[in-house]
């Protein structure tokens, strides 16, 4: 039963990440990228990983299709903007090296000798095993937030830079300042070759300069 | 079904979305074979530490929270590579890979 599904939505993924690259709308590239999402969380299911079944579909289906719909309907792009100018030759070629990887992938899959003596997928789970006497999520926290806490720690960092990069990015910028008549030893920090030590008082002006904001002397 | 089927499945979609990335100039759709290529990656994560329980009798679940790792470094992708897109957008006025090529030799 377990092995029927698992080749039922393989072949419906499949078919919907080919419907995915194909589409010239990505409106309906985003539709078909939830069902896409859906069977790789029944695979998951079947692997019995139901925790990230779940998370699967909260934060792919869930967040980041909305985050593509999103900017879908911000961009709100013509019919006539979805033109695309690839060419025959183009296409082929990314089909045969794709092809090629797909080939050589296979070839090493069948030929590795850890695949081929490793255990069914469907073998009964071990005695201690955290799905045998329950639940995994209990398990799969303690992995994390014990044994890969540094790991858990760097993912949360780069979240955080994620953040600040995609608001730094996606705002909207104003007019650029007009520039600032100083000296120009104060424009960027780096003095003019002969300019050694600025005289105290000097020196004083320029921290004084940098340290008022630019919105305040030019609104 | 066995550790080989799922990791074809997992190779087929990866060819899929690797052709998804060479063929299209819609950045939107580029930036869904992306998000293919990871989770191909992240199938075959599991499908490897549901069939080496017995490497690891101490840690079943470290697979798992690696492919929740990759997940978070997917969100983080596509948050700032959607920014990017609409900062090339307000630019250029076109969402089109094959139209900004202002880098080109």
């Amino acid at each position: 039963m377990d092995a029927i599904t698992f080749y039922i939505s393989g072949i419906l993924s499949v078919i919907a990440a080919v419907v995915i690259v194909t589409r010239r709308n990505p409106v309906y590239s985003t539709i078909w990228l939830v069902g896409f999402f859906v069977t790789i969380s029944i695979d998951f299911l079947i692997l019995r990983a139901p925790f990230l079944a779940v998370i699967q579909v909260l934060v792919y289906a869930g967040a980041i299709m909305v985050l593509f719909l999103f900017v879908i309907m911000l961009l709100n792009l013509q019919p006539d903007e979805l033109v695309e100018t690839v060419t025959r030759r183009r296409k082929a070629g990314a089909a045969l090296l794709s092809a090629a990887i797909f080939i050589m992938l296979c070839a090493a899959i069948s030929q590795s000798p850890s695949v081929g003596g490793a255990a069914p997928l469907t073998a009964p789970l071990p005695a201690g095993h955290p799905l045998a006497e329950g639940s995994d999520t209990v398990a799969i926290g303690e992995s994390m937030f014990q044994r890969h806490v540094l790991a858990f720690e760097v993912s949360s960092v780069l979240i955080l830079i994620a953040i600040i990069g995609a608001i730094y990015l996606a705002k909207k910028r104003r007019p650029a300042a007009p520039l600032r008549s100083a000296s120009p030893a104060s424009v960027d920090g780096v003095r003019p070759e002969g300019a050694l030590e600025p005289h105290p008082a000097a020196g004083h002006a320029e921290r004084a300069l940098a340290a008022e904001p630019v919105g305040a002397r030019h609104p | 079904m066995s550790l080989a089927g799922a990791l074809y499945l997992s190779a087929a979609i990866f060819c899929v979305g690797v052709y998804g990335v060479l063929s299209r100039q819609n950045l939107l759709i580029m930036l869904m074979s992306l998000e293919l290529l990871l989770n191909a990656v992240n199938l075959a994560i599991v499908a490897f530490g549901r069939s080496f329980l017995a490497a690891a009798p101490d840690d079943p679940s470290g697979p798992q929270v690696l492919v929740v790792i990759v997940l978070a470094v997917a969100a983080a992708e596509a948050a700032v590579g959607l920014s990017i897109l609409l900062a090339v957008y307000r630019k250029w006025r076109s969402a089109n890979a094959g139209e900004i090529d202002m880098l080109k030799g």
